[in-house]
């Protein structure tokens, strides 16, 4: 943790009790000041601290700040020592009780004392008046009180004068050389935040107001939607009840500038007299500094846009193991297809040609591939080893796609829906749809001519006869025979719809909070899973069924199993709601997109966020692994596909085409296409083959977290295919790559 | 749609304060929605501002009660989700325990009855406890719900009658033999006509699905087919004592 400033920070040093070292690190530099803060754990030596220079008030102040410090956690013995060698009198120590009022639930496990020193730091350092305490004193840390988190902005200087320093940084960067320009413009939109807020929370709503008309133009465009909602708050109460804002207080906006441009702004706000703005950046701000070329303008603005910055190089560090699962040995009882499948061999000596994709060719492990039994996973049962069968049968007779062999597509208008279809699902086989609707029920279709039946009552299936071949058909109830069924069970819109793979159960999740099942043998809801308390924006089934996440507005996703009634892991995190969740391919790895404008990948082992990724500008509503696990693509609001490569943790491709929202996205069965439909009623098919063939191996080893974009979403646009006034609310392809789109017609 | 000129100010105003905050494309009904919340959140913030001042003896409102009033009603009909750091916290505590094994060959994987909602949401009530005889049909009193207005109805009014007619194969097909501890889905098996002094029984239209046991069981009783097959839900004393 970088200094502040002064000579008599060294001293502090010592007092930095429990810091962690990584963890809300202000600026990443090791190198050049030597003002390295060591984390001493538990020290008391704050004896320390009483060389400080006594005489000058700010000492003096920073002194009883300390003094409080040490007295809140409990180290009485130091507090009788600095204060006998500082010769303060007792009475003085009460009075500095608020600085020490410091924002102590900023983050469980991370820094909070890190945190409580810095700030401490920044805020004794100032020599304004100190007539704006917290209001409410710093109520036992471990207590996630609102206020004391509101805290972290007591005062830092003059109101009047915040205009004088954004102008002042402004002119100095504008002054800057154009290499370095574009990055040090980053600083500007988080300074500005910070600064406005802090002049509302301090009860300066004119110069709050002031400030804001003068400078909220200067911002980017891709972060008018959170300016206008600070625009609307201009009090302090309205910032208790907000979440997002909180939380983007607490948590360090993190910007990544190259180690030169770095220096210059360092330099010259050091030079400075009063240097609110280095205070500012030091306690909100994380600099993630590396080593190389200043990025451009384009560069930047493909990353930012998010929330919360960009993502820290640590961050997207960890192991992925985005390999796929080996496929289990299936014994085919050869019959008259002749079919062979055995995959682990993976040689067909069967006279039709087998694909590639349909089994690994070795029999060694993928390095890249979590082992079988990393997380429990359900065994197959028989009638798994039929659809599996069944599966192989089907690929066997896959097109397969190409820029020259773009897929069909099938369209399932809903009609009469009244604008009410919220969600829509599909069985992996495509014999069946669900559709989730505003009016809280959900219902689901027969695609194919074979109709819905529901299981017999128990009272018939005591008279069939068990040990027939046709079981399968005698069990259900011919009588109730129909194209579709009606569930209702739900008491509010349905956002989310997942069938299961083995076609038994269905999931849906709604505004009411819970995520029901279903039966698809007798339709009828068999739990409701209660957790969060806020509606629910998407669920998902697992690949191989048992599981299935979560997300929902109280920011959280959640893993469950079908047979607890409690969730298996949260998995915590996001700033704002988690809009979009989807399993890797391999069932080890969670996806969640959400309304703060990052991507998070979740280890379902740990919980663990192992990747985050950045450069969406606005909410993610859809995700889609490719089949291979090896890339994810997404789309938001702003229109744009976005292709990151999960392994390295990088962002390798930007789509741009769609004018609107983008709803669905999936990978055709290859990989080799991706398919897209958005609000603007149109598909388009992109050639992801080429956009991940193209990448430039070199430049994933640079440590820079980033590599260079090209500009080539026309080349890979393959085709657009426009609906009358039909948006598409979701893709699926089929297993012979017929590409089947869903929505509802608009009129 | 009148125009904007003929709307009342307020309406203008909430169209000003759409347009201020971004919202360009909305249905007309918004309005009136937005404006119905604002009318409501306003009036019960100035109705227990009033309380508040009678209770602190006041005779005007003033700024104090609102400010009162509103936080009360945050805590109550504004709530947030719970703050980023309480989750991390349960989330931690949460990830730590690793997964549990899964349990082969389980049949559907669901958690424990309670927590689902496979119970029946039923519970049926009968008069007469007690079964004397082989072809004694207990009366069965239709309770509040199940009055139905089907023709077949009047001729359970009359079940000696009705028993009378074909006692032995009429009760054979209604008698259900009752697996205590039983799980929640009832069983119903119909004993064979032939012994008719099956032991825990009684005959009992349910109530909620009375519509339907009622008429299976005046046909049955009416045909005196074995079509014991209809009878779907029965239940009997046992689950009383849920």
């Amino acid at each position: 943790m970088a200094a502040v400033q002064g000579g008599m920070v060294d001293e502090k040093e010592e007092v930095d009790i429990k810091t962690e070292p990584q963890s809300d690190g202000f600026v990443n530099t090791n190198a050049t000041d030597g003002r390295q803060l060591s984390p001493s754990p538990g020290s008391s030596s704050s004896a320390g601290s009483s060389k400080t220079a006594a005489g000058a008030p700010e000492d003096q102040q920073t002194l009883l700040a300390v003094l409080q410090f040490l007295r809140k956690n409990k180290l009485t013995e130091s507090v009788e020592i600095l204060r006998r060698e500082a010769g303060l009198p007792e009475d003085a120590l009460d009075s500095k009780g608020v600085d020490c009022g410091a924002p102590g639930s900023g983050g469980s496990a991370g820094g909070v004392d890190g945190l409580d020193a810095g700030s401490l730091l920044s805020r004794v350092t100032v020599s304004s008046s100190a007539g704006t305490p917290a209001p409410t004193k710093a109520v036992a840390d471990d207590q996630p009180d609102v206020s004391v988190v509101l805290s972290a902005y007591s005062q830092q200087g003059d109101p009047a004068l915040y205009k004088v320093y954004y102008s002042d940084l402004k002119k100095f960067i504008e002054s800057v050389l154009d290499c370095h320009r574009a990055e040090l413009s980053q600083v500007f939109y988080p300074l500005f935040v910070h600064m406005y807020l802090e002049l509302v929370y301090n009860n300066h709503e004119s110069e709050a107001k002031a400030f804001f008309q003068k400078f909220s133009g200067d911002q980017e465009c891709y972060y008018e939607d959170d300016l206008r909602v600070l625009s609307s708050l201009t009090k302090k109460e309205h910032m208790r009840g907000n979440e997002t804002l909180l939380d983007f207080r607490t948590s360090k906006f993190v910007l990544r500038i190259s180690r030169d441009s770095y220096q210059l702004l360092k330099r010259h706000l050091q030079e400075r007299q009063n240097n609110q703005i280095w205070n500012i950046i030091q306690e909100h701000l994380y600099i993630d500094i590396f080593d190389g070329m200043p990025r451009s303008k384009s560069q930047i603005d493909a990353m930012s846009g998010s929330l919360a910055g960009e993502a820290k190089r640590e961050a997207n560090k960890a192991k992925v193991y985005y390999g796929l699962l080996k496929e289990p040995e299936i014994e085919l009882p050869l019959d008259d297809e002749d079919e062979e499948a055995e995959n682990e061999e993976g040689k067909p000596k069967k006279k039709k040609p087998k694909k590639d994709s349909m089994g690994s060719k070795s029999k060694k492990q993928d390095p890249n591939a979590p082992s079988q039994n990393r997380i429990p996973l359900p065994e197959l049962k028989d009638s798994d080893k039929l659809d599996k069968i069944m599966y192989m049968k089907e690929a066997t007779k896959r097109i397969r796609l190409g820029p020259e062999n773009l897929p069909s597509i099938c369209f399932y208008t809903f009609l009469n829906a009244y604008q009410g279809l919220t969600a829509v699902d599909f069985t992996d086989d495509s014999s069946l749809i669900a559709g989730g609707f505003a009016d809280s029920t959900v219902r689901v279709w027969s695609v194919t001519p074979k109709k819905l039946r529901k299981v017999k009552s128990a009272a018939d299936l005591n008279l069939i006869d068990k040990e027939s071949d046709d079981v399968l058909e005698r069990i259900m109830d011919e009588k109730t025979a129909s194209e579709s069924k009606v569930l209702y069970g739900h008491s509010g819109p349905v956002y989310g719809i997942s069938f299961s793979p083995d076609r038994n159960y269905l999931l849906s999740s709604s505004e009411d909070g819970t995520v029901r099942l279903w039966s698809l043998l007798t339709f009828t809801c068999l739990v409701g899973y209660k957790g969060h308390n806020y509606p629910v924006w998407d669920t998902q089934f697992s690949p191989y069924g048992y599981y299935f996440v979560s997300g929902g507005h109280d920011r959280v996703a959640r893993l469950w199993a079908t047979d607890h009634y409690q969730p298996l892991r949260i998995f915590a995190g996001h700033l704002a709601d988690v809009t979009c969740t989807r399993f890797h391919p391999n069932s080890n790895y969670v996806a969640t997109g959400s309304s703060d404008r990052t991507i998070r990948l979740w280890d379902v082992l740990t919980g663990n966020c192992v990747r985050i990724f950045t450069g969406h500008k606005g909410p993610i509503h859809t995700l889609a692994f490719s089949p291979n696990g090896k890339f994810l693509a997404s789309g938001a609001t702003d229109g744009r596909v976005l292709l990151w490569d999960i392994g390295h943790g990088l962002m390798v491709s930007e789509l741009k085409g769609h004018t609107d929202t983008i709803y669905a996205l999936r990978f055709s069965r290859d990989g080799e296409i991706l398919a897209s439909g958005s609000m603007d009623n149109t598909v388009r098919l992109w050639n992801a083959a080429k956009a991940f063939d193209d990448l430039e191996t070199d430049d994933f080893t640079a440590a820079t977290g980033h590599i260079h974009l090209q500009d080539n979403s026309p080349e890979l646009l393959l085709g657009t295919y426009m609906s009358k006034s039909t948006p598409v609310i979701h893709l699926h392809f089929t297993r012979r790559n017929l590409l089947l789109a869903a929505g509802s017609y608009a009129a | 749609m009148s125009s904007p000129k003929t709307l009342p100010k307020d309406a203008q105003v909430m169209i000003q304060i759409l347009k201020d905050m971004g919202i360009t494309e909305y249905e007309p009904r918004v309005i009136n929605q937005m404006l119905e919340f604002t009318y409501r959140y306003v009036t019960t913030i100035i109705e227990d501002a009033k309380i508040y001042a009678t209770h602190a003896k006041k005779s005007t409102v003033d700024a104090d009660d609102i400010k009162l009033a509103i936080q009360c009603r945050m805590d109550q009909s504004f709530t947030s989700p719970p703050p980023r750091d309480f989750l991390l916290e349960v989330a931690r505590q949460k990830n730590q325990t690793p997964l549990p094994l899964i349990k082969p060959y389980c049949g559907p994987r669901l958690p424990p009855d309670r927590y689902c909602l496979t119970a029946p949401n039923y519970r049926l009530k009968s008069i007469q406890k007690k079964v004397s005889s082989a072809g004694r049909i207990s009366v069965p009193r239709l309770s509040v719900g199940a009055v139905s207005s089907r023709p077949t109805t009047p001729t359970l009014g009359t079940p000696s009658a009705a028993k009378a007619g074909a006692p032995v194969s009429l009760t054979g097909q209604r008698f259900t033999v009752q697996i205590p501890p039983s799980s929640q889905t009832t069983v119903s098996k119909s004993t064979t006509p032939s012994t008719p002094a099956v032991s825990n029984v009684l005959i009992n239209p349910s109530l909620i699905g009375s519509k339907n046991i009622l008429i299976t069981t005046n046909m049955v009783s009416q045909s005196a087919a074995t079509d014991s097959l209809k009878r779907k839900h029965e239940d009997d004393d046992d689950y009383d004592t849920l």
